[in-house]
């Protein structure tokens, strides 16, 4: 009850903190003079499979549909639920109904305002074709109770929901009630935020142009993670689809392209020097992991599994995998985050390389050389590169590594079965971001990612969405990270990072979970 | 019952074709584009056998501390990514597409015979065994077999499978119309005057004179097949990591390309190299074998 | 003639029939499904049955192989997955990309290669054969997609004289999508023009030895004249037979380099939907293609009985 209080509290008391932060910012603001106007290309790497922002949780999606579309509630740069289009929410005192008044005089891209009935439909379809429509599970019905307002009733209190469903995962993005019914993937693509969708080639381009009546969200003085106040300073923004990083690169030094949303670090440290380039570092991009299957020999038996962990060299993995772009962290929380514990349970297992321990490890599980399959894709090149690296250090301790590199869809297809691998790379980039609960609940529920369940796991997840009070979930947190690293059913690589590019020309932008082409502005 | 005369004509003939041989493999090796083509093939067979002894490093090990560095004493053709050893990579590379590049090059021969002497030979067949050839022609180029290699997975098999479905069907077209034109020719009607039977009309006469042209092809087969490796390599459907072939070091050096030229230049050297000497070689084949299509007056 | 026509056409039902069968064989084997893409790189075991219920994606395969062959028969391809249009549309807006793109390069291939080639063989024995073959050879024997990117490197980057990649509409700017277009049709037609460069040489070589020729120089008629007005247009049959080909292997060659040059073609948009799974792009695309390819064939063949009558009676 408390969590839904304080939150609710929160987001009334929205309008007061916001006030010092004006102050910060339109201080830091006056540095710059923004330019109106203009065009900018962004690359990158791949087609977005949808540009219904709800049906998809692709990430290639979400960089442009989150400059297209907006969400009732979002994430703000602290990573803490704020309204959006919501002017707030009221949540009764026996946590079963939630009253989300909407603001008034918000414009759809076709030029209807978007009321109650339009969002009642988004969330209803929702329902049906969200990528990741669990989150409405808890809702028993969703009314509408003024023009403006809406009413959801809950099946059970729920306190994390507000946050849960302001991921931006698949966005429960509002759109007309006249696309209310379109199959996921066939909409009119109109949204509220402040670019519009004019054109889309597959494989080309997605060009996106200001939308001229957007409704800024006037509570806030800038942008603020997902939300806030928002402006279209440019007239035009496309996406370009450059599958290939170097070209994407080239592009950017032709300066045919402004803005890269991912170049490979060996050419940003070529482009160092450059005065038109700008380089855009987020250390906090994702966690590298490596995930076993604890229903396949040989990675059914603990001791193998502590084998692997303490063969590997995360210091040369995390190095060859990321270009040298990372941060050692054996933790399952970024540094100096609120769920950071440090590296509590994790001495003496993290980065060891330790051939010796390992063999004594695999002396003891009985391991007489069965093969370990290590399952990569080719779309991600982390992937691939990690799981290479394994392989030679896996090999040098005498576990007989071979890897399966495949695309994508059957990489996934693959790790659906229980059998046939025993080992999948991974950037988890989303989880880490929302926080504990998300990382955890990938590895507890119907399908874990290690395919076995951990009954200690799912009682400390339970534990941790129940808990009270920050400082009980921080030391759930904890126990997890212990358990974590006591049944290595996952392996923390490390910290990965993601390195950006722009053209020097190119102001305002700042390095985010998608990139934002509002609030940037060109250099006249 | 064969006849004295029968046994002299046969006599005759062997003769001749041994003395054709002879003289077949004199021209060969002193017809320039051939010798040429040669060489290089000897050179790239006996680097890639080789490798092991050549290289310093062995081609996967990985080292974080060597990344991404030039061509040096160490590195003649310098690091990759990984920090792995290009030249070695290079040189076991050459030893995976030389490996596909006969595999698809013999199973193309074997399959491309026999689909092709059925055709010509069983007449009920060839309307259906050539249709659906034309169907797996009617994709142009790699796309077949790009779209094979998805289906099948990522390894050396499965690439050959997919480059050996591609180009049997030409194949087989050039077996077919060899054979057409042999059989019309007045020394198959002579043994089958004699009463040879099918069975040694085919393979003594027939595939014997039609051997020439599918010679020539299999020669361009086997070059083609390297490039097509590098193909599938590059859109990541080809034999899987870590293991080097020369297509997959090109798809590993292509981000890195005005940071790491070397890593993308080197196997592409090496498979434009090969691919010529096995062009050079087919050149040279065909103007001795086949008269009829020679490029040389 | 019309007949012969008809009887070609005719002749393409059942190439394109086991068209359609070899993809839905492809389809059958190839692991995974488009739900992969929609999750995308991080998505959970859960989110993935979600959206493979909601796709409906579970139906077998002889179920959509009816359900394809009764849509065909109406002339719908189907609707993409992922691209929000239907697979005709979507194949339509590519399909001038990579025709202008073949053609542009067979263009170029044609005349760099007749050039070097009837230059070869009217300096028949001379450096410039030698050079002219070579030349035709290297192009014949460096990888596509490699020199591409050598290109891109060259006067993409150092130079910066054209893009190095991206697509500009013809409506829109022409020089543009002149400029976009050089090099990948470049590219392309540096491998082909060592086909045609030797076809030329050697059907050149062919017409310069015959008797006629012999006489037109022998009554003191000039070398150019020679060759433009009598030689040329003889060597032309097995030289148009040669492009026939040479535009197969450009529309496929146009694949890779339209994911080089990151140009939205035909090709791009099989290869593309073959890694996300799109299936019905995958079998339209492969379809339309394939079908493109085939009536070059046979508008080859046509001409080739224009040019030579032997042919039509023959078959």
């Amino acid at each position: 009850m408390t969590l839904q209080r304080r939150l609710s509290r929160y987001l009334r008391a929205f309008g007061a903190t916001t006030v010092l932060a004006a102050s910060i910012l339109s201080f830091t603001g006056a540095a710059y003079a923004q330019v109106m106007g203009g065009e900018i290309v962004v690359s990158q790497n791949s087609n977005p499979p949808s540009l219904d922002a709800m049906a998809t949780s692709s990430g290639a999606s979400r960089n442009i549909n989150m400059n297209v579309y907006e969400t009732l509630f979002g994430f703000d740069e602290n990573v803490q639920a704020i309204p959006i289009l919501a002017e707030g929410v009221e949540i009764s005192d026996d946590g079963l109904t939630y009253t989300i008044p909407l603001r008034q005089g918000v414009l759809f891209h076709n030029g209807k305002e978007m009321t109650a009935r339009d969002v009642k439909a988004s969330l209803e379809r929702y329902r049906k074709v969200g990528a990741t429509s669990n989150l409405l599970e808890p809702v028993e019905n969703i009314e509408i109770t003024g023009d403006y307002e809406i009413t959801l009733t809950m099946k059970q209190p729920t306190p994390t929901f507000i946050e849960a469903f302001s991921s931006p995962r698949a966005p429960a993005a509002i759109i007309p009630e006249e696309d209310a019914d379109a199959e996921a993937g066939k909409t009119s693509m109109v949204g509220t935020g402040p670019y519009k969708i004019v054109e889309y080639v597959p494989d080309s381009h997605v060009t996106l142009e200001k939308f001229d009546d957007y409704s800024q969200d006037t509570r806030h003085s800038g942008p603020d993670g997902f939300g806030g106040k928002k402006t279209a300073y440019l007239d035009k923004a496309t996406f370009r689809i450059i599958a290939e990083p170097g070209a994407a690169v080239a592009a950017l030094e032709a300066n045919e392209v402004q803005i890269v949303d991912q170049i490979p670090v060996p050419a940003a440290r070529r482009l160092e020097s450059n005065e038109d380039i700008e380089l855009y570092e987020n250390l906090e991009w994702a966690f590298s992991v490596f995930i076993l299957n604890m229903a396949a020999p040989p990675t059914d038996n603990v001791k193998f599994r502590e084998a692997v962990q303490v063969a590997l060299n995360m210091e040369e993995i995390m190095g060859i995998a990321t270009e040298g772009l990372f941060n050692l962290n054996p933790g399952w929380a970024y540094p100096d985050s609120p769920y950071d514990v440090g590296d509590v349970g994790t001495e003496g297992y993290y980065n060891q390389g330790d051939v010796d321990r390992a063999q004594a490890l695999l002396a003891e599980a009985g391991y007489d050389g069965e093969e370990f399959v290590i399952l990569t894709d080719s779309n991600i090149p982390e992937h691939g590169r990690a799981a290479v690296v394994i392989a030679e250090q896996l090999k040098a301790a005498g576990i007989n590594a071979v890897i399966n590199q495949v695309d994508w869809p059957t990489a996934l297809n693959i790790r659906m079965q229980d059998t046939g691998w025993n080992g999948w790379t991974l950037q988890m980039g989303i989880e880490p971001y929302l926080g504990p609960v998300a990382i955890t609940s990938t590895l507890t529920g119907e399908r874990p990612h290690f395919v076995e369940h951990d009954e200690e796991l799912e009682a400390l997840y339970q534990e941790l969405v129940t808990g009270a009070t920050a400082e009980a979930r921080k030391e759930t947190f904890a126990k997890i990270q212990e358990r974590l690293y006591e049944f290595f059913g996952i392996i923390k690589l490390g910290d990965a990072g993601l390195m950006q590019a722009a053209r020097s020309s190119v102001k305002g932008f700042k390095t985010f979970r998608f990139p934002r082409v509002h609030d940037v502005w060109l250099e006249e | 019952m064969p006849t004295e005369e029968s046994l002299s004509l046969g006599q005759e003939m062997a003769r001749a074709r041994w003395r054709r041989r002879r003289v077949f493999v004199a021209r060969l090796f002193r017809h320039p584009s051939f010798l040429i083509g040669a060489v290089i093939l000897v050179l790239f067979t006996s680097a890639a056998v080789l490798a092991d002894v050549l290289a310093q490093h062995p081609p996967n090990k990985n080292n974080y501390r060597f990344i991404l560095m030039g061509p040096s004493a160490e590195f003649w053709f310098g690091t990759d990514g990984y920090g792995r050893d290009v030249f070695s990579r290079v040189l076991h590379g050459t030893q995976v597409s030389l490996t596909i590049g006969i595999a698809v090059a013999t199973l193309t021969g074997l399959f491309g015979t026999i689909l092709g002497t059925l055709a010509s030979y069983v007449r009920w067949l060839d309307a259906l065994i050539m249709r659906t050839l034309d169907g797996l022609m009617a994709f142009p180029g790699v796309l077949l077999a790009i779209a094979l290699a998805s289906a099948l997975g990522p390894s050396v098999t499965n690439a050959v499978i997919a480059l050996t479905v591609t180009f049997t069907p030409r194949t087989a077209r050039v077996v077919r119309s060899g054979i057409l034109v042999v059989r019309g020719m007045q020394f198959v009607e002579a043994a089958q005057a004699v009463g040879a039977g099918h069975g040694r009309i085919i393979f003594r006469y027939i595939l014997a004179n039609a051997l020439s042209p599918l010679i020539v092809q299999l020669t361009y087969v086997f070059a083609v097949s390297i490039i097509s490796e590098a193909i599938l390599s590059f859109l990541g459907v080809g034999p899987p990591p870590p293991a080097p072939s020369l297509g997959n070091i090109i798809a590993d050096g292509r981000t890195y390309i005005q940071e790491a030229w070397w890593i993308a230049v080197f196997p592409g050297i090496a498979i434009a190299t090969l691919v010529l000497g096995l062009n050079l070689m087919g050149d040279g084949l065909r103007d001795i074998l086949d008269p009829r299509q020679r490029n040389d007056h | 003639m019309t007949l012969f026509i008809i009887r070609r056409l005719l002749s393409a039902l059942p190439v394109l029939f086991v068209v359609s069968l070899m993809t839905f064989l492809i389809m059958w084997l190839v692991p995974g499904d488009v739900s992969a893409e929609i999750g995308g790189s991080d998505a959970t075991p859960e989110q993935i049955e979600r959206i493979q219920a909601q796709l409906g994606l579970d139906r077998p395969i002889h179920e959509r192989a009816i359900s394809w062959y009764a849509n065909l028969l109406r002339g719908d391809l189907g609707f993409s997955y992922l691209l929000n249009r239907s697979v005709v549309d979507a194949v339509l807006e590519r399909l001038p990309v990579t025709l202008a793109l073949a053609s542009m390069a067979l263009v170029m291939a044609t005349m760099i290669g007749v050039l070097l080639g009837v230059s070869a063989a009217v300096r028949h024995n001379t450096w410039l054969d030698q050079a002219s073959m070579v030349a035709a050879l290297i192009g014949l024997s460096i990888p596509d997609f490699w020199f591409g990117i050598v290109l891109i490197i060259l006067f993409g980057v150092t130079l910066g004289w054209l893009p190095t990649g991206g697509y500009v509409p013809i409506t829109e700017d022409v020089l543009g999508w002149a400029r976009s277009m050089a090099l990948p049709a470049l590219t392309l037609a540096f491998t082909q023009m060592g086909i045609i460069a030797r076809m030329a040489r050697s059907s050149m070589l062919d017409v310069l030895n015959q008797d006629y020729i012999r006489t037109a120089r022998a009554k003191g008629m000039r070398g150019r004249t020679v060759v433009f007005k009598h030689a040329l247009r003889n060597a032309m049959v097995p030289i148009i037979t040669t492009i026939g080909v040479t535009t197969g292997i450009l529309l496929s060659g146009a694949v890779v380099i339209e994911t080089v040059f990151s140009l939205p073609g035909v090709g791009r948009l099989i290869i593309g939907s073959i890694q996300r799974r799109d299936f019905p792009v995958i079998q339209g695309g492969l379809l339309v293609t394939a079908t493109v390819f085939v009536f070059v064939n046979i508008v080859v063949d046509v001409l080739y009985g224009v040019f030579d009558p032997r042919v039509r009676d023959e078959r």
